[in-house]
């Protein structure tokens, strides 16, 4: 039988006394995509690097094997040496240089002293020619869509002579069509016996291209299964380690009265994408979805709508029957609306600073007496928000960034919620959040509607779009191409609205 | 313990030691840098540094700086002596002048660094110029006494006012109340919390600062007593620390430089905040101003001469981060102490003024190096 390309024996990995990895094993063969799954902090990251070379040889129990042979990786570059490459969530590439200079980056031909510009262009051109890239070679990496700069990234790790690529939510930032363009990147490089170990939180991605799935656990590994021996039910007992209930458990809604009223909303920023005639309403205790594809506007939309993006051009809006004075995300939570961010890290939290902290900062000043921040009433609020969001922290004081991902996106809830809002915005609320984080989140809109609280949300996961709103808007182009009601609404239905197209 | 406190701890330890070596090394080259003369005037030597550190951490803290204000003391200073000396004009209005200008202009040039989405580095270099020439102006490129014919007057008693022995008692104990009433208030709220809070090294903590204030008080009544400057920086750096720790403004600040997009979205006023920091910071120049003038005995050329740059080095010293987000005033103080400490040995043991340079930019190369090491980790 052919050794596995790449092998972890029996691995332990510990960060001072947190167990990380207890005892796993993982190897994929040549022509193989192996998924790796299991809730944030399960160790799938630490597995990666791992594989990757970023933790070296000796910080580790275990042994690692490559096509069969011990391999003692000190560092990235030795795992590139043996063959693997990892493709991050946040990119490697160097954002002004062109397409070419990147694909060959760290390694440019040079003739005497001087780069060898016609060999760059002609390698790189014929490594994106393997992978069937269109892509401008001239052009920097900016001015790339990031589906396509990924794939930028995968043609250098190729040229490199890697045999084991590893894709980190290699999904998450990427439209439709892209997507299906991996895919069937992924599909080509597998004949040509590479292997790829795929990291998603997408259970529908894994059955589609991978051929096994090993789901961590708490450090450990649950099974390794064959994909076509398993279904989604299965493997999310394996990742939470206890039978789900229903996945979407949306609460019948009690409607209540218009909260929002969008009227002909034109909105656009410069020559940016714009909005043009949004016109929607939004009942109290009703969850709201708004779906479409990348560059729809969805966000354009929250953003107008909280006051941080774009000049209005035409229309209006209405909070409870009085128009939005929402000029700026100050502004717009006095009024009574609240956003919780899509991108959590880059637009949410304060990364330094503690849970309290990051709790407290868009109600500062319903905390100060007499122009001091009133601590014992900071703690009693933040206390009560540790409890009622269920967020597992050590404390108020602990930094946010130790946090889980489904933890951090709850503070931002809790953060949200402390202001009172009448209306809330869920820019991708489940974003990057495990299997468990993302129930125990969607029990949380239904608290806070049955509340008579309006929520508007948008997910690109069109499963998860149906599954929580009780209408959906579909955007494309920044205008409104269709609305559904719960009961009408099928992905087919959803992806044609999103495109464009009419279906029967 | 967690990586952000372990990593102040070997700050504090970093820091520390520095301060010990520093201290040692000149005491050994020159047996008068402890004896009660010298101390008193780094006493006022660290209040000066400190204010101006202070007024910068504010302006660090949302992750901008404040290139000008070296500049800025010259100029106010300038301007103050030449209304009293040359206008004939009271000091109490002369210095009322003074720091509404300075208030005025910081602010001003923090409207433009906001609302024209200016480099706050570049803006402040051109006001490092531009106040320069305004200063050289304003005092013809000469000396411009702080009093004139030897009259004394509110400017220069800034820094020739001692308090009486008792006075600087009644401070220490009031300090060493204020120092145990916090570590109470701190134990009492950690138990609410139920979060976990050493309170016995909190009151070592609490115990030692007092001790350190008594035996300030005690060196200092050696000499003449306590220097006002010292009792205005004690008030200034309570004030700062209260603002950053305590108040809804100081939280915007640690908002805005760890990440100011999330800040704005949370709806802090991002604008509005940071040109308060640099009207603090106008408050602080002006402040610091007329002490160092005072200090100097004279408005003259170099006045004020790199006092940005050792402001700055305070701030890093003390653990503040040049992108923002990170620091408190304690830290600040203990900087400008170092950085104080090390200007007042080299001109004790009268070190060339090349070597002076030299030794400061190496300091403050040290302390960017350490932070940008102690930030990765």
């Amino acid at each position: 039988m052919i050794p596995p390309l790449f092998e972890a024996r029996g691995v332990t990995k510990r960060f001072g006394g947190v167990v990380a990895l207890k005892d796993v094993s993982f190897d994929v063969r040549p022509g193989e995509v192996h998924a790796l799954c299991g809730e944030n902090g399960a160790g799938k990251s630490t597995l990666i690097k791992l594989m990757s070379g970023a933790y070296p040889h000796g910080s580790y129990e275990g042994t690692m094997l490559a096509s069969g042979k011990e391999v003692s990786l000190r560092g990235v570059a030795d795992a590139q040496r043996a063959g693997v490459a990892a493709i991050a969530q946040e990119l490697a590439l160097v954002p002004a240089m062109s397409v070419a200079e990147n694909v060959l980056l760290g390694d440019l031909p040079v003739r005497g002293a001087m780069v060898d510009w016609p060999e760059v262009e002609r390698d790189a051109r014929e490594w994106l020619k393997r992978l069937g890239l269109e892509i401008d070679i001239d052009l920097p990496v900016e001015a790339l869509a990031t589906g396509q700069r990924q794939l930028v990234e995968i043609a250098k790790a190729l040229r490199r002579r890697a045999r084991v690529l590893i894709l980190d939510e290699p999904t998450a930032a990427l439209s439709e069509t892209e997507v299906e363009k991996l895919f069937k990147i992924i599909a080509t490089l597998r004949g040509e016996g590479i292997a790829v170990v795929y990291v998603s939180h997408r259970l529908e991605e894994i059955f589609q291209i991978a051929d096994r799935v090993t789901v961590l656990r708490d450090a450990t590994v649950v099974g390794t299964r064959r994909v076509a021996d398993t279904n989604r039910t299965e493997l999310i007992r394996d990742m939470v380690g206890r039978e789900l209930g229903e996945l979407y458990p949306r609460h019948a809604p009690k409607l209540g009265e218009v909260r929002l009223d969008v009227r002909g909303l034109c909105a656009r920023a410069g020559d940016e994408r714009a909005l043009s005639d949004v016109s929607f309403t939004l009942r109290a205790g009703e969850v709201l979805g708004v779906g479409g594809l990348m560059g729809a506007g969805r966000t354009e939309l929250f953003l107008h709508l909280f006051g941080a993006w774009g000049r209005r051009t035409a229309g209006e809006v209405l909070l409870n029957g009085r128009p939005l004075r929402a000029d700026t995300p100050g502004t717009a939570i006095e009024a009574g609306l609240s956003l919780v961010t899509e991108d959590r890290r880059r637009y949410g939290l304060i990364l330094d600073q503690s849970v309290g902290f990051n709790l407290s900062l868009s109600t500062l000043r319903a905390l100060t007496r007499a122009g001091f921040i009133d601590a014992a009433e900071e703690a009693l609020r933040g206390g009560s928000d540790l409890s009622d969001l269920r967020i597992k922290t050590p404390g108020l004081s602990t930094p946010v960034s130790a946090l889980s991902g489904g933890n951090q996106q709850k503070v931002l809830f809790g953060r949200a919620r402390r202001s009172n809002p009448t209306v809330l915005l869920l820019d991708e609320p489940t974003k990057g959040v495990d299997v468990g984080a993302k129930i125990e989140i969607y029990e949380l809109i239904n608290a806070l509607t049955a509340r008579g609280l309006a929520v508007i949300l948008t997910s690109s996961e069109l499963p998860e779009l149906i599954g929580v709103s009780d209408r959906i808007l579909m955007m494309r182009e920044g205008r409104i191409a269709g609305e559904f009601s719960r009961g009408t609404a099928t992905q087919e239905r959803l992806i044609a609205a999103a495109l464009g197209q009419e279906i029967s | 313990m967690n990586d952000s406190t372990k990593r102040a701890a070997s700050r504090d330890a970093a820091g520390l030691s520095a301060l010990v070596i520093i201290a040692a090394v000149f005491a050994f080259l020159s047996p008068d840098f402890l004896g009660a003369r010298n101390l008193s005037m780094l006493a006022i030597e660290l209040s000066i540094t400190a204010i101006l550190a202070l007024g910068m951490f504010l302006v660090i803290l949302p992750g901008h700086i404040d290139l000008s204000a070296g500049s800025g003391v010259g100029l106010v200073g300038a301007v103050t002596a030449v209304l009293i000396t040359v206008k004939g004009w009271p000091a109490p209005a002369a210095m009322l002048v003074g720091a509404i200008m300075a208030f005025l202009v910081w602010r001003a040039m923090g409207m433009v660094i906001v609302t024209q989405r200016m480099p706050s580095f570049i803006i402040t270099l051109g006001g490092l110029l531009i106040f320069k020439g305004l200063f050289w102006l304003v005092i013809r490129s000469s000396t411009v006494p702080v009093s004139s014919g030897g009259q004394m007057n509110l400017l220069a008693r800034l820094t020739t006012t001692y308090l009486p022995p008792a006075a600087g008692w009644a401070l220490a104990a009031v300090a060493a109340a204020v120092s145990l009433g916090l570590w109470a208030r701190r134990a009492r709220l950690a138990k609410k919390q139920a979060t976990a809070y050493d309170a016995e090294t909190g009151f070592l903590k609490a115990f030692i600062g007092a001790q350190i204030v008594f035996l300030f008080v005690i060196t200092m009544n050696g000499f003449r007593g306590v220097p006002l400057p010292a009792l205005l920086l004690a008030l200034c750096a309570g004030a700062i620390a209260l603002l950053t720790e305590h108040t809804a403004f100081g939280r915007r600040l640690y908002a805005i430089g760890g990440n100011e997009e999330a800040a704005h979205l949370a709806g802090i006023d991002v604008n509005a905040t940071v040109i308060t920091a640099y009207a603090l910071m106008g408050g602080a120049v002006a402040l610091t101003g007329f002490m160092q003038t005072a200090y100097t005995g004279a408005s003259t050329t170099t006045v004020g001469d790199l006092m940005e740059l050792d402001a700055v080095a305070a701030c890093v010293i003390g653990g503040a981060s040049l992108k923002g987000g990170r620091g408190d005033a304690r830290g600040v103080l203990f900087g400008a102490l170092i950085m104080a400490a090390l200007l007042n040995g080299m001109t004790l043991l009268a070190v060339s003024p090349e070597i002076k340079y030299i030794a400061r930019g190496l300091v403050l190369s040290l302390a960017v190096w350490l932070d940008a090491r102690l930030s990765r980790s």
